[in-house]
């Protein structure tokens, strides 16, 4: 599904030379839920932009779905976006100005479908996040929590073949974050193969796998289909044992 | 096109919008009635005096001191004008076209008639008059000589033979030739004949409801001791030969003062100066509000794009085109200036009824508001250009690298 081998990313100021992704190679395979954690500063949202097409790199090599993505022009990125990506980001990034449904269509608008394609495609999504009802409110109508939804949703509803998530719980509460991530596992449940930023440890151990990044280098790259059930198992392994925490004193 | 969701999106920033559709508003309202009267005020200057404008002087003589004889030093003046090198003809004349003052007298078919016919402007001149003033006959004779008959002020006007204009020979005679008919100038005169009539001669007055009814009046007619002149000169030569004629009369006497030496060029520049003066202001208008517009279109525009980074990076994230982006700017700009176009459209006819109603002015025609439309659409689009293609460089990262 996604694959990077020696992939680098230099960004260059006029003072410093910033090498923030360097000798990257990361294999994320049909239907996987992955975790990328790191410290700050380490390449995750580099990574994750040029995953998700929003940057270029600087070196090596990246194939998105079969598609090797060097060489594309912007439209051509645009338009592989608009159709195998969705995006969730931290800050939501719902458009303010619109209502809950045009905010769930304007993916849709890029891709170009008849209106009642859209609608149904738009009452689907926001039907799976539970927002059904609340078509015609505005973000600022909702908790951060639900507004985090509709960002999923918007990103479901082109259903795409991959689901790209920076931090998608950074600016929630615990609560909130735990009804997203559920949402999140649920459609990963679904087919829909995600790779996600987070720096919260108890989330990333509900993942499939954890892809470490320090750096710019992957440090904890348990890639080999071998130990991906042994990864899944200590994953669980872990929620377990973080779910069990409040309970003791 | 997305104006659905544009149009809900700018609903929910009224006031920008307003402010915006409001000035687009105001601009076609002001700029379609400030053209009109613009071209009014041209078509009103381009009208023809109907004489050489370009070759032609006018000036007068003052005499002074004891016996002086106005009708004698009138006819050795016109003899020595007409045969100075440069002069193509000359012509005495109490006034002309353009220069605001004048007689203006009934004519009428009947003595004694109880409502004028017509109005006629009256031009006292020689035979010379035609070649003078580049008049054209276009039926009929010129004076002779012997119709030319001395004049003094307070005398009646009763020639024997007169030269109309066309435009008054058809108000007078509608139905058959005025050549050769007669008319009557004053209360108990006997009737003057028509032998020609001219294709164009305004009258002196340029706000005049009847500005093409003239009437040429063969007679050397002096005020008192004061005199007028006409002069045409070949082309090209009309300064040096006006420097000439001021020298060449005062020398052939000393008895009076040449003044009042004006080409007929400046004649029609004062005769004009409040129209000019009103269409350049209105032109000034014209160009401020247009340029205000477009830049508070550049400003706005400019303040969204900024304030929208983001979503426009997000919207790059999701899939937008840097076209798609740009178009969403072009068509955002183009349903504000709509919605400011059809109030505008509403208030440039208000507009116009309220001039007409407080200052007799016609009515705009139709096309103006339309032909408005389609400029301030243009202005709209050219001046939103800039920061729409901004907006399209915003590089998508930004959906994720500012928070
Ligand atoms: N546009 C940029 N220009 C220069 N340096 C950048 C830019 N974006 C990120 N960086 C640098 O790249 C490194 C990795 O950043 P980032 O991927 O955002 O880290 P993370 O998401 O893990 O916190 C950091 O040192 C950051 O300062
Ligand atoms: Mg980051």
């Amino acid at each position: 599904m996604l694959k990077m081998t020696h992939l680098q990313k230099v960004y260059r100021t006029h003072l410093i030379e910033t090498h923030a992704l360097r000798d990257f190679s990361i294999h994320v395979r049909e239907g996987e839920f992955v975790a990328v954690t790191g410290p700050s500063g380490s390449g995750k949202t580099t990574f994750l932009n040029i995953a998700g097409l929003l940057e270029e790199f600087t070196g090596g090599e990246y194939q998105l779905d079969g598609v090797d993505v060097h060489g594309l022009n912007d439209d051509q990125r645009s338009r592989l976006r608009n159709e195998k990506l969705g995006f969730i980001f931290q800050g939501f990034n719902l458009i303010p100005d619109l209502n809950l449904f045009d905010n769930v269509d304007v993916p849709l608008r890029y891709r170009g479908y008849g209106a009642a394609e859209r609608k149904k495609r738009i009452e689907d999504a926001l039907g799976r996040v539970g927002l059904a009802s609340r078509m015609k409110h505005y973000p600022s109508e909702l908790s951060g929590g639900q507004q985090q939804r509709v960002a999923i949703a918007r990103a479901l509803a082109g259903s795409p073949r991959l689901l790209l998530a920076d931090e998608p719980t950074g600016n929630l509460d615990s609560l909130m974050a735990r009804g997203v991530m559920e949402l999140l596992e649920e459609i990963n449940r679904q087919g829909t193969t995600i790779v996600m930023v987070t720096h919260d440890p108890e989330l990333a151990a509900r993942a499939h796998r954890n892809v470490h990044v320090i750096d710019g280098q992957v440090t904890d790259f348990d890639s080999e289909p071998a130990l991906r059930a042994g990864s899944r198992e200590s994953g669980i392994g872990n929620r377990e044992s973080v779910q069990a925490a409040p309970v003791s004193p | 096109m997305e104006i659905r969701p544009i149009l809900s999106a700018l609903m929910r920033s009224k006031v920008s919008m307003i402010l915006i559709g409001l000035q687009v508003a105001l601009t076609l309202a002001i700029v379609c009635n400030a053209l009109f009267i613009i071209g009014q005020r041209m078509d009103r200057m381009n009208r023809p005096s109907g004489m050489n404008e370009a070759d032609t002087f006018t000036f007068g003589s003052n005499g002074f001191g004891q016996g002086y004889d106005a009708q004698a030093v009138l006819r050795s003046d016109l003899a020595l004008l007409r045969q100075l090198p440069g002069v193509a003809d000359a012509t005495n004349t109490n006034t002309t076209p353009l220069s605001q003052g004048g007689w203006n007298s009934p004519i009428n078919l009947q003595p004694r008639q109880k409502s004028a016919t017509a109005n006629t402007a009256f031009y006292m001149v020689d035979s010379h008059a035609l070649g003078a003033f580049g008049l054209r006959l276009v039926a009929g004779r010129n004076f002779k000589d012997e119709e030319v008959m001395p004049m003094d002020q307070g005398d009646r006007i009763q020639p024997s033979a007169v030269i109309v204009t066309k435009p008054l020979a058809e108000t007078l005679f509608p139905d058959s030739d005025a050549v050769g008919k007669q008319v009557y100038l004053g209360e108990d005169s006997p009737p003057s004949t028509i032998v020609g009539v001219v294709e164009r001669m305004q009258q002196p007055w340029i706000d005049s409801s009847t500005i093409e009814y003239s009437t040429l009046i063969p007679a050397f007619m002096p005020y008192g001791n004061y005199s007028r002149y006409l002069v045409r000169t070949e082309p090209g030569r009309r300064d040096e030969v006006m420097k000439a004629v001021e020298q060449k009369l005062a020398e052939a006497n000393s008895g009076r003062i040449i003044g009042r030496m004006r080409s007929m060029e400046q004649t029609r520049a004062d005769a004009y100066a409040g129209d000019r003066a009103m269409a350049i202001i209105l032109g000034t208008v014209i160009v401020a509000l247009l340029l205000v517009t477009a830049l508070g279109i550049v400003g706005m525009a400019s303040f969204w794009v900024a304030q929208r980074t983001r979503q426009i990076g997000t919207r790059r994230a999701l899939g937008a085109t840097k076209g798609d982006i740009l178009r969403y700017f072009q068509t955002e700009n183009f349903v504000i200036t709509t919605i400011g176009l059809l109030v505008g459209g509403v208030l440039a006819y208000a507009l116009s009824l309220w001039l007409m109603q407080a200052y007799q002015a016609p009515r705009l025609p139709w096309y103006y508001v339309p032909v408005g439309f389609a400029c301030l659409w243009l202005l709209g689009q050219l001046a939103v250009l800039g920061p729409a293609l901004r907006a399209s460089r915003v590089p998508p990262a930004v959906a994720t690298r500012s928070v």
